[in-house]
């Protein structure tokens, strides 16, 4: 009996209770004993997840998939994925020798400190699906990121698996000499495309310095990539083919699966959902019927009843700001916009990467308004402007009047708002449409 | 009347937004009249640079720089033509470093600069960076103004006479060093992301008449509604109380 551990499981209770969860007692936990994440005795199989975009929804529907197909798991859903929220998860399912009460855990862990928790967390399975540039005032440089992942998967010893159609992803195959390694990979599609604007990394051989050669790109970088040295040459054990836009389907090895979203980057997250399952030996049935269940955790497309139906996406870098900007123009009919931008320490304090972003794809007849709000609301309207669109700017920084403003329009409407926004301003939402349901 | 702008390594000394610095160019010049065309030049790509107005270069990770910095050096004897010639340059982070003596990374390789001025970089080790937002005043061509953008380098640049500014908040060319850049008559060479003109479109106006200057004199360019510009300035130096 650790009396540390007793006091963090009671802690929970109580927060339990209460209706509360959170990454407090984890925080507690580490501050008592900053080796409390080595003491617990992980279950037969660890699923680690990281990566730079969709961890969580890859992690969700892992942990899902493994429980329909009868394991007992357990995953940390709401993406809280530094040390203090996976203390937490483990705290709240272990007895009191330390032992988790699971036969699985699908942790999604943050790239930016996954080495630092690799260990402790014993993984059989590893998860690497993208690396885009996001918070570099946080990361510094993207380089950084993929060398020190590399360092901790040089003697992993379980099964790898990697989006093959990343360079930055797969080149981790050639450092992690003791791992399997299993790739992924979508086959060219509707919208594949042989040109891009889109695509800020993946330039050069990162074995030999020449320029890789794209057949064609998914979305941002990721693609078919390849080089004359032989880079790239991957024989992906999961490949996605035959995106149906109009079903919502898209099928692999001889099999119809349904997508959850109807993008892109959705069938990549499948992918590596089937990846996961061919790897453990299970039934991908049971991946399909996570797919076709899946509801969304929230802020990622979540629709609210205001006057009129309002979406809020969460955003974060501009490779995920491109590809929610692509979803609301495919949306038929007029709608408002409006984008929250902060710089708090969890969106990163450097908005630069606005610019990187391709926001002049809202420049369309279709999109009345753009309500610009958030701490960085002129930052917003000022990037537009450069697009063109300062006519249709409106800077409301206050998020509750922006709201307000949205609802008394009678238009559908999106928001895209960076993370700190995005609870307080799903939390705004729900007492908007309450008003309208009384 | 025109101006040609050379984008020097568009696809590869293309962080942190950088790329910004080129639109406001562009389109306040355009606003103004005056004719643009952008150009962009990247590793092998035959240029002569003494054809710009203004030359243009933004930041890289020290991957990106240990990729360029051959094909930048090749073209020092293009580039020193274009200085004669007084073509106007705006230098971002790795572009400012290159243009001196030489930028050592941090892994303790050396990697020469185009030694056009006497200042040198030395990087930190990786988890040390001079990272977040910065504010300075700058006295460009007889105005003194205040600005603002986002720093974030590991390089501490050395043995700068000249500075472009002095820092209100922020640390500049090395921890807490007080001063921010690089500046002459033709140059301006700064760490300052954000990117830097959007917020700054004084900064952007000097830059632009540095440029029309080379062939078309002095040139008196008019007034624009910056009211989006100087409120996202001002929220910037009200949060940093200068």
């Amino acid at each position: 009996m650790d009396i540390r551990l007793k006091f963090v499981q009671t802690m929970q209770h109580i927060l339990a209770k209460a209706g509360r969860g959170g990454s407090l007692p984890g925080a507690f936990a580490l501050k008592m004993d900053p080796h409390f994440l080595e003491k617990f005795r992980m279950p037969e199989t660890v699923v680690l997840v990281t990566g730079t975009n969709g961890k969580t929804t890859t992690s969700n529907l892992i942990a899902c998939s493994l429980s329909e197909a009868g394991l007992k798991t357990i995953n940390n859903h709401r993406g809280d994925n530094l040390n203090i929220g996976i203390a937490s998860l483990l705290a709240a399912n272990s007895d009191s020798s330390f032992r988790i009460n699971a036969d699985a855990a699908v942790i999604e862990v943050d790239e930016l400190t996954v080495y630092r928790q690799f260990k402790n967390l014993h993984p059989t399975v590893m998860v690497v699906n993208n690396f885009f540039r996001d918070q570099l005032d946080r990361a510094g440089e993207m380089e950084t990121i993929i060398r020190k992942i590399q360092e901790v998967t040089e003697d992993f010893e379980g099964d790898l698996i990697l989006n093959g159609d990343d360079p930055n992803v797969c080149r981790i195959a050639d450092s992690a000499k003791k791992a399997r390694i299993h790739f992924y990979s979508v086959a060219r599609q509707a919208a594949s495309k042989e040109v891009t604007d889109e695509a800020s990394e993946g330039k050069f051989c990162p074995n030999c310095g020449r320029r890789l050669v794209y057949d064609y790109y998914q979305y941002s970088h990721i693609g078919r990539f390849g080089c004359e040295c032989g880079f790239g040459k991957i024989n992906p054990e999961i490949l996605i083919e035959d995106i149906d836009y109009e079903h919502q389907t898209f099928r692999c090895g001889g099999k119809v699966y349904h997508n959850f979203l109807n993008t892109i980057y959705s069938a990549y997250n499948c992918a590596a959902v089937l990846c996961v399952m061919k790897v453990l030996n299970l039934n991908s049935d049971n991946a399909d019927e996570t797919f076709r269940n899946m509801v969304l955790n929230e802020g990622r497309n979540e629709v609210f009843a205001l006057s009129k139906p309002c979406v809020i996406n969460l955003i974060k870098n501009p490779t995920g700001s491109n590809e929610t900007m692509k979803f609301i123009i495919s949306q038929p009919g007029d709608k408002n916009i409006c984008i929250l931008l902060n710089d708090n320490d969890q969106d990163g304090h450097d908005v630069s990467w606005i610019w990187d972003a391709h926001f002049e794809r809202l420049n369309v007849p279709e999109v009345k308004t753009i309500v610009c709000s958030g701490l960085r609301a002129y930052d917003m309207a000022l990037r537009l402007k450069y697009e063109g669109l300062e006519d249709r700017v409106k800077v409301i920084e206050d998020a509750k009047e922006a709201v307000r403003w949205l609802d008394e329009q009678n238009l559908e409407s999106h928001i895209m708002a960076t993370y700190t926004a995005l609870h307080s301003t799903r939390a705004i939402l729900r007492k908007e449409a309450a008003a309208h349901g009384s | 009347m025109d101006l040609k702008i050379l984008w020097m390594y568009h696809d590869l000394m293309d962080l942190y937004g950088d790329k910004g610095n080129t639109q406001v160019l562009k389109i306040r010049a355009e606003k103004r009249g005056i004719d643009v065309t952008v150009d962009t030049c990247t590793i092998g790509e035959e240029r002569d640079i003494s054809d710009y107005d203004l030359f243009f270069m933004g930041g890289g990770a020290d991957n990106e720089q240990g990729l360029i910095y051959q094909d930048l050096l090749s073209r020092r004897g293009s580039i020193e033509k274009a200085m004669n010639e007084k073509t106007a340059f705006l230098l971002i982070c790795g572009g400012y470093q290159l243009f001196g003596k030489y930028y050592k990374d941090q892994d303790g390789n050396v990697i020469d600069g185009l030694n056009f001025f006497d200042y040198y970089t030395e990087s930190t080790d990786r988890d040390h960076r001079c990272i977040g937002n910065i504010a300075l005043e700058t006295e460009m061509d007889g105005e003194v103004f205040k600005a603002v953008g986002f720093e974030n380098h590991g390089g501490q640049t050395k043995n700068v006479t000249t500075p472009f500014g002095k820092v209100l908040s922020g640390h500049g060319n090395m921890f807490k060093s007080g001063f921010e850049g690089f500046m002459n008559d033709q140059v301006v060479a700064t760490y300052m992301h954000g990117p830097l003109l959007p917020k700054n479109p004084k900064i952007a106006d000097k830059i632009l008449m540095r440029a029309l200057r080379k062939r078309h004199g002095e040139v008196k360019l008019a007034e624009l509604d910056d009211t989006l510009e100087n409120a996202a300035r001002e929220t910037m130096l009200k949060r940093l109380g200068v």
